[in-house]
């Protein structure tokens, strides 16, 4: 883990590993939750083992469109693990580009799962676009999305 | 615009002569004569390189005598510290939204099981 280009987060959640399982490894649930609105996930594609496919396609309310390209699953362990990055394409196929690696984990727990993210940079020198700095700058609000859109699950 | 300064600052680091001049400079403050030292070039083309970093603030330099000492400012990285806060920022909100979405998703699927369950928020 190195601070200045690494991020990690645990949170206790709710939920069983199962349940968060699908939300990570069903594109349509998948979509549910990825991004903020209004940005919209319109497109998943996800081959669930080591070296499959993993590509989204991301789109904003401007018809803004994100397509990092396709990445990779780098591990897949049902309802425990789950790796991936995007310096790979499917098949391992290095793509020369690419910026992260991710790591999350689900651990169960009395109260549900203890969720383990981390994430794992290339020197921010080698991303490419700003665009995509000033897109995810416009990722705010999280917590008014949360509630809106778990009021809209409950209805 | 905090982004311009990120890309001003990663074009600037991008170069392998002005990363190594940052390298040294993080073990302590230099003349110019040494810090161009190492480097297989014409000291004009030093020179260069040394203002592309003082024009970004990353490094400042003074004169002492005859000499002109350089010395890393790395205050000048802060917009770059941000761009990681940015990332995590969106972990985190990405987790909330899970957290929101799993936990609305169990609600959903066991109603009959547990009916008289408390309801989440």
């Amino acid at each position: 883990m190195n601070p200045e280009l690494d991020l990690e987060l645990t949170r206790i959640i709710k939920a069983r590993p199962a349940t968060l399982w699908r939300c990570w490894s069903e594109p349509e649930l998948l979509k549910q939750w990825f991004c903020p609105r209004p940005w919209k996930v319109t497109e998943v594609t996800m081959e669930l083992k080591p070296g499959g496919i993993f590509h989204f396609i991301i789109q904003g309310p401007d018809g803004t469109v994100i397509d990092e390209g396709a990445g990779c699953f780098l591990s897949v362990e049902p309802e425990r693990l789950l790796s991936f990055t995007d310096a790979m394409g499917p098949g391992y196929r290095p793509r020369g580009k690419g910026f992260m690696t991710a790591i999350v984990s689900f651990e169960p727990v009395e109260a549900g799962t203890r969720y383990h993210a981390l994430a794992k940079h290339a020197s921010p020198e080698d991303r490419k676009t700003h665009e995509e700095m000033g897109f995810y700058d416009g990722w705010g609000t999280a917590a008014d999305q949360m509630e809106e859109f778990a009021k809209s699950l409950e209805n | 615009m905090a982004n311009q300064r990120i890309d001003l600052i990663f074009s600037t680091l991008a170069d392998p002569t002005r990363r190594a001049v940052i390298e040294r400079l993080a073990s302590g403050s230099a003349p110019v004569k040494e810090l161009a030292a190492p480097h297989d070039m014409a000291l004009p083309s030093f020179l260069k390189h040394l203002d592309v970093l003082e024009r970004v603030e990353l490094v400042t330099s003074r004169k002492v005598g005859r000499q002109r000492i350089c010395a890393l400012h790395p205050e000048a990285l802060a917009p770059v510290e941000h761009w990681l806060t940015t990332q995590r920022r969106i972990w985190e909100a990405r987790t909330d939204r899970l957290a929101a979405f799993a936990e609305a998703l169990e609600d959903q699927e066991q109603p009959l099981i547990a009916p008289g369950k408390e309801t989440r928020k």
